[in-house]
């Protein structure tokens, strides 16, 4: 008892007063915190240029921009968790949006939107599973494998699947959109809503938090992220741990994509792409390390919602929106000094 | 005293073989360990211990051989499987998830074997925290919810030791194995571990340590293993057995046990000294530090962990620089705010953890010996010497008599002794004024050992000033001219080496460690 606790307090380097050690400590048990500032301050700060920001209809834009950015940072955010990297849900949301909504179109055009949603949850989820099974089987770095896959989904799909835009999506997809959860009017008389698709994204927020912290693979998904040889030394399945990660992350991508062409009422076979380093950005920034390990639900949505809103305010502030990845750089910077400082801080080692 | 009372067999090798590509790492074990016995398995490294014991905790398969566990033969042992019967192994890293909390480390694995390693399965976090806190209460360890929620890479080394073992607890293990437990420990620390093994040791749990320090084995007393080239040598009382003997049994050559130090050698102490320090000083670590050092003078310094001679270590090699003091190396100052400064001025520091501080492990044993000196290697045009390079990597294996089949071969092949001299050919190729070596002899081998105090030696008597800072006693005390002891950040007393006494030292320490706190 007396060798326990004496030096648990003072930390490794001796850095740290016992005042900024607490609340480093503070930040390391609640990731949310540091995103959730800074969307609070940016809000703040976007309310002093320009007061006319609040407004209800802001909040129900930023809820509807986030739902695809937010289904694929959910999906990178397991992914990170389990000490891997994915840069190819971009091109499975895009394979499989494309896909199902010309399968639809062609050969089932009054198919209602339940199966369509679970024909991208399945699809994207199967395209996962080839990352993870590479991953494993090859034994290589998860960022060459997937930059590898994104390539070849992409490819497949521009070379085999089309490359016209549809214009005329399924009814029942654009029955969905039309969908409102909630809505209101802003000042200037101007209808807004929050469509019911948003629901999507939080039922999958809501699963992933159960599935990270109510299971054991969620267990087993942080403790093969952190150290995979200790966790294959006790027992846990890494490979099967990482096939999961990957697939979890599939599955949300193709969610993701089937609800981009429900939103953007096209499906084109060009769309997502590019958006890769976005929504890893909104991940780190919302606490994952890209080391692995470390990331939560909680983090990652404000993460995302921080830079959703950027990329909307700036506008609002008199700033020309091309300053919008300056701006996200910005935060990005700042969010990987700030965890630095806490592990350093915080004593880890 | 289960010793005395043949308690049934738990755990039972027959002709164990495990052999690697072509090399045979076991050569036909047959092991047998009993209900609460206290064992210690001793042996050079590369002598298949830890195959051994990996086999035996499911981590790998054997070659041939069987495994029984009360008798029963286990012809598939897996990680689960083995813990399942009540094995549980402390490896040098413990198995800790850093990410986690403690109440996580404790006894998430009882949930993974619970399902069998099904992982959809829900977890039962009442049940967790629950059993987390009898097991850590078994230990000496707070299992109040503050405590159990914390993230394990906050934790110092014995106190993460203890989680360790407080899953083996959680598990209710019948078998125990710890790979080099005390390496990381104070000698309190390693009092309080002996006293929680001997708890668990009452409760009828076998435990088997995997060991390079002999004298604590003896200490700690039960049965000696020796293996040597994949097989089975000897079993002996510890408490009885000549140390002397059992390294010759590790080893298969005869090793002076006594003091390295030559009194012939012993530096002129009218000389100007080599390295003054005065008022040396960083805040929460050390303070008002002041020694000289003769040249061909060797310094130990030791004290607990936390005395902060680590930090006055790194202090001296610039990796944490000092706040205040003077460092004055031959008559002139030296700045010791980096590094760089420090190797410039003719400082090499030699670390405590090769393998994470150290050495390029997938690099050969040339690109390692040769970083400190690429200077010195540069050709026409400024490009470094293949042949230089390779000329200075085969003199420095001749000189430390480094085990390697080739300078080109990566440093990862090598046994950790020969890892330990390839880091410190590296600092003897910059031909240093002074030599720190941190933990010189970690994780060695006895065999190692010898070879390596040698060269230590060798080197002070050819004029270099040596600083060896370490919490193995008998290495400083067969090594040093004088040996300080850290108290609080600060020296506390210094000793002649040549007529210091163990007991002298541990109770300069403040970590007396005898008979009465461990009762046998």
């Amino acid at each position: 008892m007396s060798t326990a606790d004496t030096r648990a307090t003072s930390g490794e380097g001796g850095i740290a007063t016992p005042g900024t050690q607490r609340f480093a400590e503070w930040v390391a048990a609640h990731p949310s915190a540091f995103p959730l500032g800074l969307l609070l301050l940016t809000c703040a700060l976007v309310a002093m240029i320009n007061p006319a920001f609040l407004q209800i209809g802001n909040v129900y834009d930023l809820l509807r921009a986030s739902v695809v950015t937010g289904l694929f940072a959910l999906g990178v955010m397991v992914v990170l968790s389990s000490g891997g990297l994915d840069v190819s849900f971009t091109a499975i949301g895009a394979l499989v949006m494309y896909v199902i909504t010309r399968y639809v179109i062609d050969h089932a055009p009054d198919m209602p939107m339940a199966p369509i949603l679970v024909a991208g949850l399945v699809g994207g989820c199967l395209l996962g599973v080839i990352n993870g099974v590479l991953v494993n089987l090859l034994r290589a770095p998860a960022l060459i494998i997937t930059i590898a896959t994104q390539y070849a989904f992409r490819g497949f799909l521009l070379t085999f699947i089309g490359t016209s835009l549809v214009m005329n999506i399924p009814a029942s997809m654009s029955a969905f959109n039309d969908l409102t959860l909630v809505q209101g009017v802003n000042a200037d008389g101007q209808r807004v809503r929050v469509p019911a698709y948003f629901l999507v994204f939080a039922a999958a927020a809501v699963v992933s938090w159960l599935m990270l912290n109510k299971t054991l693979i969620g267990r087993a998904v942080y403790a093969t992220g952190a150290r995979p040889e200790i966790a294959a030394r006790l027992g846990f399945n890494v490979a099967r741990v990482r096939v999961f990660a990957f697939a979890w992350a599939g599955a949300l991508a193709g969610l993701a994509g089937i609800l981009h062409v429900v939103s953007n009422r096209l499906a084109n076979p060009f769309d997502l792409a590019g958006n890769e380093l976005t929504v890893i950005a909104a991940v780190v920034i919302g606490g994952a390390r890209i080391t692995g390990g470390t990331g939560t639900v909680g983090g990652t949505i404000s993460g995302v919602l921080l830079i959703t809103l950027v990329g909307s305010v700036l506008i609002q502030i008199g700033v020309p929106s091309i300053w919008r990845t300056a701006v996200i750089g910005a935060f990005i910077i700042a969010a990987g000094i700030f965890y630095a400082w806490v592990d350093r801080a915080a004593g880890r080692s | 005293m289960p010793r005395d009372t043949p308690a049934e067999v738990f755990l039972e090798t027959r002709a164990l073989t495990r052999r690697f590509g072509g090399v045979q790492a076991l050569r036909g074990v047959d092991l047998s360990l009993r209900s609460g016995g206290l064992y210690h398995l001793l042996g050079e490294n590369g002598c298949g211990k830890s195959t051994l014991i990996k086999i035996i905790s499911g981590a790998q398969p054997a070659t041939s051989g069987e495994v029984l566990i009360n008798g029963t033969p286990r012809p598939t042992l897996d990680p689960i499987a083995a813990q399942d019967a009540g094995i549980e192994t402390v490896y040098q890293d413990f198995s800790l998830l850093p990410n986690l909390t403690v109440a996580e480390n404790v006894a998430l694995t009882r949930q993974l074997v619970a399902t069998r390693g099904r992982l959809l399965a829900r977890l039962d976090w009442g049940q967790m925290r629950a059993l987390a806190r009898d097991a850590l209460r078994v230990v000496g360890l707070p299992g109040d919810a503050a405590f159990l929620g914390r993230s394990v890479d906050q934790l110092p080394i014995a106190t993460r030791q203890l989680i360790a073992i407080a899953r083996a607890v959680a598990a209710r293990a019948r078998l125990v194995i710890m790979d080099e437990p005390t390496t990381a420990l104070t000698r309190r620390e390693v009092a309080h571990l002996i006293r929680v093994i001997r708890d668990l040791q009452a409760d009828g749990t076998a435990l088997l340590f995997v060991t390079h320090k002999l004298e604590e084995a003896k200490e700690i007393g039960g049965t000696g293993i020796v293996m040597r080239d994949g097989a089975f040598v000897a079993e002996l009382d510890m408490q009885t057995a000549d140390l002397g003997h059992v390294a010759e049994l590790m080893t298969n050559r005869r090793l002076d046990q006594s003091r390295y130090r030559a009194e012939a050698h012993k530096p002129d102490a009218d000389a100007p000294p080599r390295l003054t320090v005065r008022g040396l000083a960083r805040a929460g670590s050390y303070d008002d530090i002041a020694f000289d050092l003769a040249p061909g003078e060797i310094l130990g310094i030791t004290g607990l962990l936390d005395s902060g001679r680590n930090e006055l270590a790194l202090g001296l090699a610039g990796l944490d620089p000092p706040q205040a003091g003077t460092v004055t190396l031959d008559g002139a100052p030296v700045r010791l705010s980096g590094t760089a400064e420090a190797v410039a001025a003719g400082i090499a520091y030699v670390p405590e953890d090769r393998l994470e501080e150290g050495l390029f492990l997938e690099k050969s044993i040339t690109d390692n010996v040769t970083t400190a000196v690429l200077g010195r290697l540069r050709g026409a045009l400024g490009v470094i010497s293949p042949t230089r390079a390779r000329a200075l990597a085969r003199r420095m294996v001749k000189q430390l008599r480094i085990v390697a089949p080739d300078v080109g071969a990566p440093v990862s092949s090598l046994s950790g002794g020969n890892q330990q001299r390839v880091l410190i050919g590296r600092w003897l190729a910059r031909e240093p004024r002074v030599l720190i070596l941190h933990g010189p002899t970690v994780g060695v081998d006895v065999g190692s050992k010898d070879t390596i105090f040698r060269i230590i030696q060798a080197q002070a008597e050819a004029g270099m000033s040596v600083i060896i800072v370490s919490d193995d006693i008998p290495e400083l005390i067969q090594n040093c001219d004088r040996i300080a002891v850290m108290q609080d950040g600060r020296l506390a007393q210094v000793f002649d080496g040549a007529t210091a006494e163990p007991q002298m030292l541990y109770a300069a320490i403040g970590g007396i460690f005898d008979a009465t706190e461990v009762p046998a």
